[in-house]
């Protein structure tokens, strides 16, 4: 598997199935391992971080995983964005610096970054909101990885990390939830300081620091010493359905109390959609979001919420470049990103309203 | 450029006019302070690290007593680079500066011991640092074969690996 073969496939995390895949677009769960014999990445030398990446990499292979690696050092910028913006790699290991790298399956369900913060930072992402499913298989790949790396680890501390807010666990817990209509009913502020106060975080679409866009929002723990691994997935499995009931009924307010603004809404996105000639970024992600509420509530029937989850990713600017094998300015990327949506979504139409 | 009197580099250099005479001196810090020349205080550092750990040593200067001023055998971090980083260097930082932290994460986590999943026991496994770390002492005491041992036996670990 190449970069460039990336281009034609999309990940199984954007699939739009699996338990509340409406609200829920995927179940994410990371470890953040270190090996006991290295300093931690930020003091480690070259030398020292490329006898990291050659022992993680054999560990990964003794695994049996169908991965391909992928050396972020080797890499120019427009790959690396690539990768950001499929969720395969962080800012920080693209912006870092030394030998690093990923390994990552063909379905992108699972990626291993070597040497970001961590040594190790272990991903696996599901779609829905099946986070019990994602723990049983991340944890059996920790397992499998151990068997030839010895971790640094602390009977009284738990699993050792560059920073100290991961130690202990090593777990970040997350969910990535659709909630445009909390952002219509401007609650989501509410909501925010209600899962603040359960020391959940809620960030945007690429981790911390980042926007959220496309009314995309990411729930996860901070915590991670002095709880076990499943009270804290256990923390997330009983608020989540909490944030759902609340979205759901924000968006049923909107079905009874405006629904023809909000069909004209929806309709007049998924016609700028399928029509516009240029595009910003932006725009197109208010739109998508729109139309992903539009296919949730009935009133497109022609469009599958896979491919809309895909346009997130994919009217992305390093997706486009790739797509176009050259790099591209700000407008002519608005053009590519114009036609790339027509031709996606052409003989779509929406639900004649009764 | 060295200084006249001693060799140490020199940082004052001094421009007079005797008797109509140009005349240059070059001295280090130290026979400048000798020869009777005031001179004024190093310049104040404004890099941001420096402030922040000014600040913070005023904070918890007190409280941790000599933790400040400590620093990692095997990694070399000090604490006060990770109060400004806010990252440890090794794992062995857990241990070093565990007066410090563990304060820090009962503030973070509400909790200072892991309850979690259980790593595999590994006798020695970071016994490369320790290597790492006695190797760099002894570069520093000048015993070199006793370094390139330590530099042998690192390199058989790695190979093993």
């Amino acid at each position: 598997m190449t970069l460039d073969d990336l281009t034609r496939t999309s990940g199984e995390w954007l699939r739009g199935a699996g338990p509340e895949s409406d609200i829920v677009m995927c179940s994410r769960i990371r470890l953040a391992r270190n090996l006991a014999d290295f300093p931690f990445t930020n003091r480690a030398s070259r030398n020292e971080k490329a006898g990291i990446e050659s022992q993680v990499k054999s560990a990964v292979d003794a695994a049996g995983l169908d991965v391909a690696y992928f050396d972020v050092n080797g890499m120019n910028n427009l790959d690396r964005q690539f990768l950001v913006e499929r969720q395969i790699i962080s800012r920080e290991l693209a912006g870092g610096e030394g030998p690093r790298g990923v390994a990552v399956t063909p379905k992108e369900n699972i990626s291993i970054m070597v040497n970001e913060e961590d040594h190790l930072r272990i991903q696996y992402m599901l779609s829905g909101f099946r986070l019990n499913e994602v723990w049983d298989e991340i944890t059996a790949l920790d397992d499998q990885l151990e068997d030839d790396i010895a971790y640094a680890y602390s009977s009284s501390l738990g699993y050792l990390t560059a920073c100290p807010t991961n130690v202990g666990t090593g777990i970040r817990v997350g969910v990535m939830l659709h909630l445009p209509g909390i952002v219509a009913n401007k609650q989501i502020d509410k909501v925010f300081r209600a899962l603040q106060k359960i020391n959940l975080a809620v960030r945007g679409l690429y981790g911390e620091g980042s926007q959220a866009f496309g009314d995309f929002y990411q729930i996860s723990n901070q915590q991670t010493l002095g709880k076990s691994e499943e009270e804290i997935i256990k923390i997330l499995t009983d608020v989540v359905p909490q944030v759902l009931q609340f979205e759901r009924s924000a968006r049923q307010d909107l079905v009874t109390g405006r629904r023809q603004h909000l069909h004209d809404q929806v309709s007049r996105a998924y016609g700028v959609l399928k029509t516009a000639q240029t595009i910003s970024s932006e725009e197109t992600m208010l739109l998508l979001s729109s139309v992903r509420m539009g296919i949730n509530l009935g009133l497109i029937d022609d469009l599958s919420i896979s491919t809309v989850n895909e346009l997130f990713i994919q009217t992305q600017p390093a997706f486009l470049q790739k797509l176009r094998g050259s790099e591209l300015g700000v407008e002519e990327r608005n053009v590519a990103r114009a036609s790339y949506l027509r031709s996606r979504l052409a003989n779509g139409r929406a639900v004649e309203d009764e | 450029m060295t200084c006249q009197r001693c060799q140490d580099e020199a940082v004052v250099h001094l421009t007079e006019l005797v008797d109509g005479r140009r005349k240059e001196t070059h001295l280090c810090v130290a026979c400048a302070r000798a020869s009777g020349l005031s001179l004024p205080d190093a310049p104040p550092d404004f890099g941001l690290d420096a402030v922040l750990q000014d600040l913070i040593k005023k904070h918890v200067g007190e409280l941790v007593g000599e933790l400040a001023e400590s620093t990692c055998p095997d990694c070399r971090l000090r604490y006060m680079d990770f109060r400004t980083g806010g990252r440890l260097g090794c794992p062995h930082d857990y241990q070093v500066f565990r007066k410090g932290l563990l304060p820090m994460l009962q503030r973070f986590h509400g909790a200072t011991r892991h309850v979690g999943k259980r790593a595999r026991a590994r006798p020695g496994a970071s016994l490369r640092l320790r290597l790492r770390s006695q190797l760099r002492q002894a570069v520093a005491r000048e015993d070199y074969e006793e370094a390139a041992r330590l530099r042998d036996q690192i390199r058989l670990k790695d190979q093993h690996a």
